[in-house]
Parts: C-alpha cells; structure tokens; sequence
C-alpha cells in the first residue's frame, strides 16, 4: 500500500524538458525559413497525406527539421516506413 | 609566433560568456601558454572584477585600437597566473568608436604577441558583437539548457557560419538532478537542436560566483566542478581534440541508486 502511494507521488507527468525540446526545434525550424507555426503544421500534414497514398507511415515518430551545413539549409522530412500500400489497379 | 583568436560568444546574455572566458583564459595560461584576454564589450566591462584587476586598468582596448597605446601598456598582467593578461574595455564609449579596419590591425598584432587570445563577447548580434568576431578563427557558443538561450544560441551559430566560422558549443549550468527528473534539457537534447559540435560540458556550481566575489580564478580551485570542467575545455583546444565528454553526475545520485536497491522509491 505505501508503495503504491508513493507511486501515485512520484508518478511521471509528460517531462517538461521534452515540450522544451519539441518548442525548440519547432520555432528554430520557422525562424530560419521565416515560415510560421501554421504553414510549418500544414506543410507537415500536406507531406503526410502525400506519402501516406503510397505508404503506411508511423504518424507518431516523424519528425520535420531543418538540417544546416556551411552554407546550405535542407529541409529534412524523416519518417519510419511500416508498409507499403497496395496498389489497386 | 602565431597566435589563435578564438571568440566566445552566445546570443543571449547572463549565461556565463564572461566567467567562461576568463576560466578558459586563465586554464590554457596554466597549460603553459601565453594568453590575452579581450574585453569585447565596450561600454559595459566586466572581465576586469571577475578577475580581480578592476585595480589596475590605466589603458584599455579602446585606446589600442585607436593607437593612443601600445598593446603591452594595456595587457594587464594576472596576479596569480604566469602568462595571463588582460586587456580590458572602456567603461566610457560606446561600441561605435571601433574600425573595423583597426581591429583588424590590433588583431594582426596580438596574434604575433600571443599563443592564445580569447575575445568576450558583449550580449547581442549588433555591432559589438560583430566587432568582437573579427579576425577570429575559432568561436565558441556559451548556452545554458533553456529555451530562450538556446534559441538566441542558435541565431549566432547561423551568423557565425555565415562568417565562415564554425563554432563549438559549451553547454553551461548543467544540473545533473534535473536533467534525471527531466525538468531540464540534457547536453544532449541541446546539442540534437542546434546540431552543433560539442567544446564541452559545464556543471552548475556555487563556486563561481563564489570566485567571482573575490576576484580568483576558478580553474585554481581543486574543488570547483565548474573549474575543472573549464580546464577540460581548455585541453581540448590546447590539441587534446579527444579528450572525453563527461556528463555532469549528481553527487546525491549514488544515494538514488541504494535508495533504489533497497526499494525506498
């Protein structure tokens, strides 16, 4: 019983340092293309809907980001690939 | 001799740039080079108390640049460490009174005269901060695990790049604690959002301000986390490229662990 109330004190709410995380790479990835909150959210879904016409895709683990060389941005869409849908003829 | 310049930047300011530049200063001193620190942020100095020489400033880096004085007449020499000197900023002008052209010059000069020079910064990415960035070939970004100084962190990595800089990063005020409690970003989390190489990792310690009261370099004390991890910092630029990155550890964690064992959480 003492454990278990212990376990409801100490139980782990969703990190906050993870929100932190996700914030930051979000607003970096906008401040840099001068595109905002928004646009980046609709772009994310439009990719989306188009890869999932031709793929299943793990919706939870994708990830958008802009990768920065010396003088090169790229924007980096990385998505795991679960299946691949069948096409009807 | 040809010196290198490496500036220490970070965007956002109160995030450790100046305490930071003196430990590394002051830690490749130790390692046996011959090291000027310069005092970037004209208007607002600060190295000088933090290094206990706010007694003896008679010419700055003003006065250098607009060849009021030579270099050696404005290197104030440390008390404690052989080889440390500090040119330090004036107190009265404001950031416009430096050529580009003459700091160019200044820079030239320096690099003849010592091993190592280390520019601080001012806060910003205005005309101080670009002044300070001249002629540097080595920058270091100085950020502590939040969000905004990770942003204003990332907005001076771009500009730098576009300099042809690369720069390193130091990750300042790690506590240990609240990295394991997720409360705070870890280095790696930083590092994963700015996509950046790593200079090093720097732990929360009471000792530097401590320090900075008194006006003695942290890398002399033995029992400053803070200043040991300076010193790693400075090995590493001192040709040690692959000396190890050492997470910072709670002190209280190996009693987390018993506690754990013995099912007390």
């Amino acid at each position: 019983m003492l454990s278990g109330l212990l376990k409801r004190f100490t139980r782990q709410k969703t990190k906050s340092k993870d929100e932190a995380k996700k914030r930051l790479q979000f607003s970096l990835i906008y401040d840099k293309l001068d595109l905002n909150d928004t646009i980046l959210m609709d772009l994310q879904n439009d990719i989306v809907d188009v890869i999932s016409k031709y793929f299943e895709i793990d919706k939870q683990s994708l990830e958008l980001k802009v990768k920065r060389d010396d003088n090169v941005s790229a924007l980096v869409f990385n998505t795991p690939i679960l299946q691949v849908r069948r096409r009807r003829a | 001799m040809e010196g290198k310049i490496i500036v220490v930047t970070s965007g956002k300011g109160g995030v450790g740039k100046t305490t930071t530049t003196s430990a590394i200063g002051a830690a490749l001193a130790l390692e046996g080079n011959r090291v000027a620190i310069v005092d970037m942020d004209i208007g607002l100095r600060n190295l000088d108390v933090v290094m206990g020489l706010e007694n003896r400033i008679v010419f700055n880096i003003v006065d250098v640049v607009q060849q009021k004085c030579k270099i050696e007449q404005a290197a104030i020499r440390d008390r404690r460490i052989e080889n440390l000197f500090l040119i330090p900023a004036s107190q009265s002008d404001n950031k416009d009174v430096l050529s580009t052209a003459g700091i160019e010059r200044v820079a030239e000069d320096l690099r003849k005269q010592f091993d190592y020079i280390i520019m601080d910064s001012p806060a910003g990415i205005e005309r101080g901060f670009e002044n300070s960035i001249v002629g540097a070939s080595e920058a270091l970004v100085v950020c502590t695990p939040d969000v905004s100084a990770v942003r204003d962190a990332d907005r001076v990595i771009g500009i730098l790049y576009s300099r042809s800089l690369t720069p390193k990063l130091i990750v300042n005020r790690i506590e240990p604690g609240r990295v394991k409690r997720g409360e705070m970003l870890s280095h790696e989390d930083v590092m994963d959002v700015l996509a950046i190489e790593l200079a090093g990792l720097v732990p929360m310690d009471d000792k530097v301000l401590i320090s900075s009261n008194t006006g003695t370099p942290l890398v002399l004390q033995n029992d400053s986390k803070a200043g040991q991890a300076f010193k790693r910092i400075a090995r590493r630029l001192n040709g040690e490229a692959d000396l190890p990155f050492e997470a910072p550890t709670d002190r209280s964690s190996m009693w987390g662990k018993i506690s754990r064992t013995f099912g007390l959480r």
